[in-house]
């Protein structure tokens, strides 16, 4: 699958060539193609010759060699190239598809990972697996509990420890192309019922069990987070009745949305604003009847080698400086206020980015549990086999 | 030229080109019904581009080939009335024995009965003393047992001419000569045309009643074995068809006589009619006897003896004429009728089996 | 003597085959015994494998019989499609092609070769989708048709990835072919359609089956096109292994799958080769 991220691949037709070294450079879609690739082991090195000096704070103990697991275009690739000439310590990105996926390859061990970005539903489960430590706050004097959001700041901390800090926010809403869709999209029912009547053959669903049956729960009336087999059932009946008017079951929605092939599809926030960035038709809305809404953290692996070089990371995107920069580039809500300032006020005022509040409050954070339930893990795999 | 009612095969003035290059030209033969008729010739002489004319695989780029007297030009393999045993056989190596003899059945429109079918095949297979092989598989069979399935996949179709494509070149000398006897008595009982190709004037002689020689893309002569070999139109014929000897000479007008280079004069042959001057003299190795005579008309000293049975052959170096080839029978178990390497001896022969053509 | 020669021939013979046989050792038969392994055991509550022995996973099967039933109509499917398509281009080439321009036509089969299928496939999607082929479409007035994400889109992808590997062993064979037996065949009297039947297709069978059973294989594992041009609404072995081992973490079942497949491929293996040698006559069937 690192063929698909080969720098030289033979493509002629600039269109192509422009959507590939965006899927090189880690899609803008965030957790995408996890059915493409199987495993999103794609891996970019942005700067690997050491560093020509070594800052004195760090010379001994942070190596030369990192290694970081997160998502696809999720970072500022000038950060961890700055990282590099400040330290000397080349940082190795691996790009991932789905929080599973992550879990798949740290219980399989021999990541090498030093730091990586899990979502919040899936912290509690790393520790209980004992795959994650707990953070030595000491080494990340740039991190200030005060100023973070504790709404996102607490599904790190398990059991009074802090295990991981959070990178940012973000929801799942719907875009809709409101060129193509005059019926009003306001909630999962009427995205459901929409795709299977003047959006059919043209909705796109994730493939990713989470948001898919989460979503169809939500539209039923019941939790987002259910694995109760009645409510399942519900959901998953709603779910076969659409599955012939979808257009797809793919997490990797850009490339549809962006071509017209599909008119409405489940959305990520950081997605959903580049989407109206580029195409002001499409439009992203938050399910007036609930939906997800999460956080990115950052966690260092037991398994890391170099935990060092791991803090030393951490601590430098815990930067407000540095943490805007990453925040510009990705899209994506900030947890942190002293970041909030930073950023420039056509972010702060983008209402894909920061809702209002009471957009939100409908909305719930995964749960721990649906990561690790077969019978939703079978359900999705019911729909997609239907 | 035979009335077409009698004739199988006809070649009327045919050519056949491949791009600038001309494979055959100016043919024109006629095969009687019931013939035996070899095309003789060494490779690329053009005697399989003409068999594969009357097959139907090439088309004459000029003239027309008629079989039974209907021009065939235009006309696909598949609707002529001649099957061809292939060079190597080309039995189908994916069926058995019996279905590569029941193969031309199967073709047959309106179709047959499968059981007639078998019979069909099973007679054929008798016909060539293949009975009880039916159920074998093709690379079972020895080569000649491979050579008579091809043999019995070609008359099974009662063809009006068979087409044998070098027949026998893949068989040892002792198959080969017993297959030559059969494919004579085969002729005989199924009563068709046999066109024979072949490179190899003895087997050319031995099986057919017509033997057409070709050189070169045409024709050079045709007629009857014996008439090919005592009575060669050409010096070519003479060498191809059977050994020869050449003799430089010189026929003076006037005198009714023959002058060979070593200067011995003998009298003109019944063969050398109105030629005249320079001339070259053929004469078989068989006709000549060799003598313990100082008065033989030629001398010379034998140099090698080849002893091959029935015969012996002996080289000799003939005074003033150079190598001389002689065959010559043995009449007794005598030692003493052996010419012995470095012997002088005397060569005799009629003159009348000089062969004499214009240098 | 004789014994001493066997002896020799048999030290041959090991030294030839080790290298390969060390390979596959260690990459094929100890992965294999690992999932049998597995096959047997239980889901640990986060995933993953834990001991135990047990056929439930095997009891399970059934929850993926779409998947099984979708991948073995597809495999054969799209193999035979890929062979209609395939078998006229070896045909051209290997009978009737220009013999000058052979080699050239031949690579010209391959070249799409030096690129990845995922990136082929993806070039596919473009074509496929709203900006290719229905754009055009919708210039000659004919509008909103939808391509991509379509069963033939899917089998369309298969037949254009697999094409190379039917047409190669297929040429190959024909191109061996002895075009006397093509003579001998119209000599006794065979039609072109008949002599084609009854001689060109059954010689040319070894070369039909390596490339229906190498695409068939191939196909039993497929799920990358099936996700891009299907649009991943229809579910593949494939696709339902990707999912078992790195969404639900279901290693077992994942493993009890697997091996089926495995059972499945070796069963299809032994009747394509039986259905060769039958057909074929001979013995001498290349398979793989």
């Amino acid at each position: 699958m690192t063929k698909w991220y080969r720098e030289n691949a033979p493509i002629t037709a600039d269109k192509l060539a422009d959507e590939l070294m965006r899927l090189k450079r880690g899609s803008v879609t965030r957790r995408h193609f996890l059915g493409v690739t199987g495993l999103g082991l794609a891996t970019a090195v942005l700067a690997r010759q050491p560093g020509l000096f070594n800052s004195a704070a760090f010379a001994d103990d942070l190596g030369t060699q990192m290694s970081i697991a997160t998502w696809p275009n999720y970072h500022d690739p000038a950060t961890f190239e700055a990282f590099t000439a400040a330290t000397g310590v080349a940082v190795e990105v691996n790009v991932f598809g789905s929080n599973e996926e992550m879990l798949a390859k740290l219980q399989a061990g021999g990541t090498g990972w030093d730091l990586f970005v899990p979502t919040n539903y899936t912290i509690s489960t790393y520790v209980k697996l004992g795959l994650i430590d707990e953070l030595d706050m000491s080494k990340l004097p740039n991190y200030d509990a005060s100023t973070e959001n504790p709404r996102f700041t607490n599904e790190g901390i398990v059991d009074g420890k802090t295990y991981a800090v959070p990178k940012n926010w973000g929801t799942t809403g719907i875009a809709v192309n409101s060129d193509k869709i005059k019926a009003p999209v306001t909630s999962w029912k009427e995205f459901f019922d929409v795709a299977m009547t003047e959006a059919d053959g043209r909705a796109m669903v994730h493939d990713y069990q989470l948001t898919t049956i989460g979503n169809a729960l939500v539209s039923l009336g019941y939790s987002f987070n259910s694995v109760k087999p009645d409510e399942l059932a519900k959901a998953e009946e709603l779910l076969i009745k659409v599955k012939p008017h979808l257009y797809a079951i793919n997490s990797d929605y850009q490339p549809s949305m962006r071509a017209t092939d599909a008119w409405m599809t489940m959305c990520w926030t950081n997605d959903g604003a580049q989407l109206n960035r580029d195409m002001p038709e499409i439009q992203f809305v938050l399910g007036k009847d609930g939906g997800e809404i999460w956080s990115d953290f950052y966690a260092i692996p037991k398994s890391a080698a170099n935990k060092a070089a791991g803090y030393a990371l951490l601590n430098y995107l815990m930067t407000p400086e540095n943490a805007v920069k990453e925040h510009i580039a990705n899209g994506a809500p900030t947890t942190d206020s002293r970041v909030l300032k930073l950023l420039p006020a056509e972010v702060t005022s983008n209402k894909i980015v920061y809702p209002d509040e009471a957009a939100l409050t409908p909305l719930e954070f995964g749960a721990a549990v649906t990561l690790t339930d077969p019978g939703r893990a079978e359900l999705m795999a019911r729909f997609k086999s239907a | 030229m035979t009335s077409a009612s009698t004739n199988d095969i006809e070649f009327r003035s045919v050519a056949k080109r491949y791009g600038s290059v001309t494979a055959v030209s100016d043919i024109n033969l006629a095969v009687p019904k019931g013939a035996f008729v070899a095309l003789l010739g060494p490779s690329g002489c053009g005697k399989t581009t003409c068999l594969r004319m009357i097959g139907g695989f090439e088309q004459p780029s000029e003239g027309t080939v008629h079989i039974g007297g209907q021009p065939m030009n235009g006309v696909p393999a598949y609707r002529r009335p001649v099957n061809m045993v292939f060079q190597q056989y080309a039995l189908f190596p994916h069926l058995d024995v019996e279905q590569n003899v029941a193969y031309g059945l199967k073709q047959m429109r309106p179709r047959i009965a499968a059981a007639e079918i078998a019979r069909r095949a099973q007679e054929a297979l008798e016909m060539v003393r293949l009975g009880g092989f039916g159920k074998r598989r093709i690379h079972e069979m020895s080569g000649g047992q491979q050579q008579r399935v091809a043999l019995a996949r070609a008359i099974v179709n009662k063809p009006k001419v068979l087409l044998l494509d070098e027949p026998l070149a893949a068989l040892d000398k002792k198959l080969r000569t017993a297959m030559q006897i059969e494919l004579q008595s085969l002729q005989r009982e199924l009563g068709i045309t046999f066109v024979l190709v072949t490179h190899d004037q003895e087997e050319a002689l031995s099986m057919s009643d017509l033997v057409c020689v070709m050189s070169t893309g045409r024709i050079v002569q045709v007629g009857p074995p014996q008439e090919i070999y005592d009575r060669p139109a050409s010096l070519f014929v003479a060498d191809f068809v059977g050994k020869t000897n050449r003799i430089a000479a010189t026929i003076d007008a006037g005198t009714n006589s023959i002058r060979l280079a070593n200067g011995v004069g003998l009298a003109k042959p019944a063969s050398a009619n109105g030629t005249l001057g320079a001339a070259t003299v053929a004469l078989r190795p068989e006709a000549i006897s060799l003598v313990r005579d100082g008065a033989a008309t030629l001398q010379g000293t034998v140099t090698h003896r080849i002893f091959l049975g029935s015969s012996v052959e002996y080289s000799i170096d003939v005074d003033g004429l150079g190598d001389f080839l002689v065959t010559a029978d043995r009449r007794s178990l005598d030692e003493s009728d052996l010419a012995e390497p470095g012997e002088r001896i005397g060569l005799s022969f009629d003159p009348n089996a000089l062969h004499v053509f214009p240098a | 003597m004789q014994a001493a020669m066997n002896t020799k021939r048999n030290l041959v013979t090991a030294a030839l085959v080790a290298p390969a046989a060390a390979w596959l050792c260690v990459f094929l038969v100890l992965p294999f015994i690992a999932m049998l392994v597995f096959a047997f055991g239980e889901r640990a509550p986060e995933g993953g494998y834990q001991a135990a022995f047990t056929f439930a996973q095997f009891a399970n099967l059934p929850t993926r019989a779409a998947a099984f039933w979708n991948t073995l109509v597809l495999a054969p499917a799209g193999a035979l499609l890929c062979l209609l398509v395939a078998y006229p281009v070896a045909y051209y080439l290997a009978v009737k092609a220009n013999p000058r321009y052979r080699l050239i036509l031949v690579s010209l089969v391959v070249v799409p070769f030096w690129t990845s299928l995922l990136v082929r496939t993806y070039a596919w999607m473009y074509i496929l989708g709203s900006r290719g082929v229905p754009n055009l479409l919708a210039m000659i007035g004919i509008e909103d048709v939808r391509m991509l994400n379509t069963p033939g889109a899917v089998l369309l992808g298969i037949v254009y990835g697999y094409l190379p590997l039917m047409i190669m062993p297929i040429y190959v064979s024909l191109e061996k072919l002895d075009r006397r037996l093509l003579e001998a065949s119209a000599d006794l009297g065979a039609r072109p359609v008949s002599t084609f039947f009854g001689v060109t297709l059954p010689l040319s069978l070894p070369g039909v089956t390596t490339g229906v059973a190498l695409v068939t294989i191939l196909l039993l594992g497929e799920y990358l096109i099936p996700q891009l041009l299907g649009g991943g609404k229809v579910f593949f072995i494939g696709n339902a292994l990707v999912d078992l081992f790195l969404q639900s973490r279901n290693w077992p079942f994942g493993s009890a799958i697997a091996v089926t497949l495995v059972a499945v491929v070796v069963v299809v293996l032994m009747v394509a080769m039986r259905i060769a040698w039958k057909v074929a006559g001979t013995r001498q069937v290349d398979l793989v």
